[in-house]
């Protein structure tokens, strides 16, 4: 295929009109659910409820139920947890790093992503409250003084992780809100019934599209887009922490931040691709999120799981460079001991399969990209897995040696927890709009001024 | 096609230039051969320092050229040459890079045979850790690095000519392939010239410790050029504020950058509190390194940061002029406070007028280099594809 450097490729394909754009994104909305929307629902309301019967039975009974033990006192709990935390790293990057990169293919994806943000921190969130056997003792979680004299411990890293991933959900959630303000307008204007009429009135903020609004808007955004890049940053560091920290062989590494966060962004990434093949089909949005949207998301998932890859190299390296026998066990432990393989799922699912997206054919082809995200998904989970239990299972006393089994319960919370992530999904695509209206038109073709000398 | 680019004819770099870059390059090498005569340890571990310098300009420059290419970003293309010019550095480091594996013995600890027969993990550490190794591993980088500096430039300079869209094709082929093998020799080298030099220390996170300033050095580098080219006149006329502010905001984002991996590892390390690691910051802050470790923090991340943080400043000429010189300083310190607490002395630190004298030639080589390049080039990649759009650009 021959590229003509010289002209800037369009955002949006097809020659869409403003108006087809609108009509497009806001269809789903206005027709009733078909036969496709309840099927969908009924699978993911199945695997919602397999999880809150398993849920059920562990808060009756306790975390006894699950596969913890001694050693490995850390289980699916937080796998699960910094899994999901994971799958929720992409949405803010999009529409955070990617807008502040200028980068203006994000606005096909930027909302949908978003709200896949917000659900996966929902379903991380359960986690280590379940966790704590005790969750209607939340509350203590925060720093308020009682008549208990109970208070919060603020050396734990655990604590920072509740502050941390409560504040990225929160900033998400407002960005996300910002951005649908002149959506829900454009709704309102739209829609016939009364009932809508007042719910889209009240969340749209009396907006006008008036140049005060935007010149407002626009500020509002950009400002937060500043805030929520930390935050992208900061919430996997602090996951991260939560075993760096420690004094763990395995576990203590400085190379840890950044590897969890870019292997978060690798696994948000995946799901994002995953998700949004479905959602172009059936909401026919081929235009708008054309194959050189997930080409660009192929590339950014090569380049993370490469990043990802040479954090995996780093630990076998300076393991083996440090010359701490405990150090070297651990990682040899990990690749050649009982939990061999999970290692080799992680290192082929995130290493070895993405590169097969040095092809372009393969960055453009659906099922290939789709095989090879649900892979990243799975080799992403097979990580926290081996960090989180090989670390624990042998530890320094060959006598306290163990092996970890899920029981039927965990794996049933794990299928609530996706049952959960797609029910929200579903009902997400009937609700709102799946993509950003006003951003999309905004980067159609005719939508910017041409400047002097240029050959639009 | 009217090309309003390659209609633009360039003022001439004056012949001052040379003089001044020959001149302060001349008092740069005399101190450097003085502070050699006077005290030839602390010469060497500065002039280690002065080398990781060019190193960092120099290869995070082809970075930075790959990082053009393969993002497909367009405002940076009027500007791809000075980095262009920069990244030649790294043809300097063979010749640079002699006196220091003339003098392994005495910047390497783990030279010592003596000392690694009786240590346990140097013993550990001498399949990776040994003079003929690290010599291969010294020079394979710069081939490396020597070879995509070529290819890079060549199929540039060729497209000013034939304007072949193909080429940067090519040059998007060669970034992606080069980007990954960035980064395994940019950690090698911070482990190999950096890390080595304590060698029963070790950190994961410590190539892209690195990684982070180089980038800074590279990009401050460039800044200041463009900044410096674009007030005397010599740059096109439609290089405007919004191109700058890319400058001014990719500086920032490094500035944190660097900050959060810096962070990271001490935190990490601090928190652990495990004696096989934390001795090499206790060591950093023991006597009057601890004002030099603190100082770290304000010069590398205070200062730049506040001086960057509004919209403004970042497309502020004068603003701009003051981080990049300030960011190349920082980098230079950092540098110095990885390498200098290596050099053995006993009361801890104490400051010399040796570590102000290579930085002189630093400062010679950076302005001989530009501008012999840009003598015998053009300044603006006239045949590239993307430079109408990149001139055009608007944020």
């Amino acid at each position: 295929m021959k590229i003509d450097y010289k002209i800037e490729p369009p955002v949006v394909e097809g020659r869409l009109s403003l108006s087809q754009i609108e009509e497009l994104v806001a269809k789903p909305l206005e027709t009733r659910p078909d036969k496709k929307f309840f099927i969908a629902i009924g699978i993911s309301g199945t695997a919602l409820l397999i999880g809150i019967i398993c849920v059920a039975i562990t808060l009756h009974y306790g975390i006894g139920m699950w596969g913890n033990n001694q050693p490995v006192g850390w289980g699916f709990g937080i796998v699960n947890f910094v899994f999901w935390v994971g799958i929720g790293h992409a949405g803010t990057l999009i529409s955070a790093i990617l807008f502040l990169l200028r980068q203006k293919w994000r606005t096909g994806i930027a909302r949908f992503a978003e709200a896949m943000t917000i659900f996966a921190v929902i379903c991380a969130g359960l986690f280590p409250i379940l966790h704590t056997g005790r969750p209607w003792l939340g509350g203590y979680l925060f720093p308020y003084p009682n008549q208990h004299g109970l208070w919060i411990n603020f050396t734990s890293p655990l604590i920072w992780d509740v502050f941390a991933v409560s504040t990225y959900f929160t900033v998400s959630l407002v960005f996300w809100y910002i951005g649908l303000i002149p959506d829900f307008a454009s709704l309102r204007e739209r829609t016939a019934s009364k009932v809508k009429k007042i719910i889209y009135s009240i969340f749209s903020l009396g907006w006008r599209h008036s140049n005060r609004n935007w010149l407002h808007y626009e500020k509002a955004y950009l400002l937060l887009a500043g805030f929520a890049t930390p935050l992208v940053l900061s919430v996997h560091t602090i996951v991260s922490f939560d075993f760096a920290v420690s004094i763990m062989p395995g576990w203590h590494t400085t190379i840890f931040p950044p590897y969890f966060v870019a292997g978060a962004i690798f696994s948000g990434f995946a799901m994002v691709v995953t998700v949004l093949i479905f959602v172009r089909k059936i909401f026919n949005l081929e235009h708008i999120i054309t194959l050189n949207h997930f080409d660009k998301m192929n590339k950014v998932i090569m380049a993370t799981g490469m990043m990802v890859g040479y954090a995996y190299a780093m630990e076998f390296f300076i393991a083996w460079y440090s010359g701490n026998p405990f150090e070297q066990f651990v990682i040899i432990n990990r690749a050649f001991g009982p939990y061999a393989w999970a290692y080799w799922i992680m290192v082929t699912c995130n290493v070895v399969f993405p590169q097969l997206f040095w092809i372009k054919k393969f960055r453009r082809s659906i099922p290939v990209m789709l095989a090879i995200a649900i892979l990243v998904n799975v080799g992403m989970w097979f990580e926290r897995f081996v960090i989180t239990v090989t670390s624990l299972h042998r530890d320094y006393l060959p006598s306290s040696w163990g092996y970890f089994t899920p029981t039927l319960y965990d794996i049933g919370i794990l299928v609530g927890s996706f049952g959960l992530f797609f029910t929200l999904v579903i009902l997400f695509t009937k609700t709102l709009p799946v993509v950003s209206i006003s951003e999309v038109k905004a980067v159609a073709g005719g939508a910017q001024p041409s400047h002097h000398g240029g050959n639009h | 096609m009217s090309n309003s680019a390659i209609e633009f004819k360039a003022k001439q770099i004056p012949d001052t230039l040379s003089k001044l870059g020959l001149i302060i390059l001349a008092i740069g090498v005399v101190l450097g051969i003085l502070a050699f005569y006077t005290d030839h340890s602390r010469a060497l571990f500065n002039y280690l320092i002065a080398f990781m310098f060019l190193l960092s300009v120099g290869v995070g420059s082809i970075f930075l050229i790959s990082l053009e290419y393969i993002t497909g970003a367009v405002w940076s293309v009027p500007f791809r040459r000075i980095v262009e010019f920069l990244a030649s550095v790294t043809i300097l480091l063979f010749i640079l890079v002699i006196p220091l594996l003339l003098n392994m013995h005495d910047l390497f600890h783990w030279t010592h045979t003596e000392a690694v027969a009786g240590d346990e993990i140097l013993k550990g550490k001498s399949p990776y850790l040994n003079t003929s190794f690290f010599i291969i591993r010294v020079l394979a980088g710069l081939v490396i690095w020597a070879f995509f500096y070529f290819a890079f430039t060549r199929n540039s300079k060729k497209q000013d000519l034939s304007q072949d869209q193909h080429l940067t094709t090519k040059n998007i082929r060669l970034s992606a392939v080069f980007i990954p093998i960035f980064a395994i020799t940019i950690t090698v080298s911070a482990v190999d010239w950096l890390m080595s030099l304590e060698p029963h220390w070790f950190s994961t996170i410590f190539g892209i410790y690195f990684f982070s300033g180089t980038v800074l050095a590279a990009l401050a580098a460039a800044t200041l050029i463009v900044v410096l080219l674009k007030e005397k006149g010599f740059l096109h006329p439609k290089i405007i504020d919004d191109h700058l502010y890319s400058f001014g905001a990719l500086m920032f984002a490094f500035i944190n950058f660097w900050g959060y991996i810096a962070f990271s590892q001490y935190m990490l390390i601090w928190y652990a509190n495990l004696p096989e690691e934390n001795f090499w910051f206790l060591h950093r802050w023991e006597g009057g390194w601890i004002v030099v470790s603190i100082l770290l923090i304000i010069i590398h991340f205070v200062v730049p940061y506040s001086a960057l943080l509004s919209q403004p400043a970042k497309i502020d000429p004068k603003r701009l002029k003051f981080a990049s010189i300030w960011i190349m300083f920082a980098h230079l310190f950092d540098l110095y406070w990885l390498i200098m607490p290596n050099l053995e002395s006993e009361h801890g630190y104490s400051f010399s007028s040796i570590d102000l004298v290579f930085p002189v030639s630093v400062v010679g080589i950076l302005i001989l280099v530009f501008n012999y390049n840009a003598k015998k080039y053009n300044l603006l990649p006239l045949g590239d594809p993307k430079l109408e759009r990149g001139l055009n650009f608007r944020l």
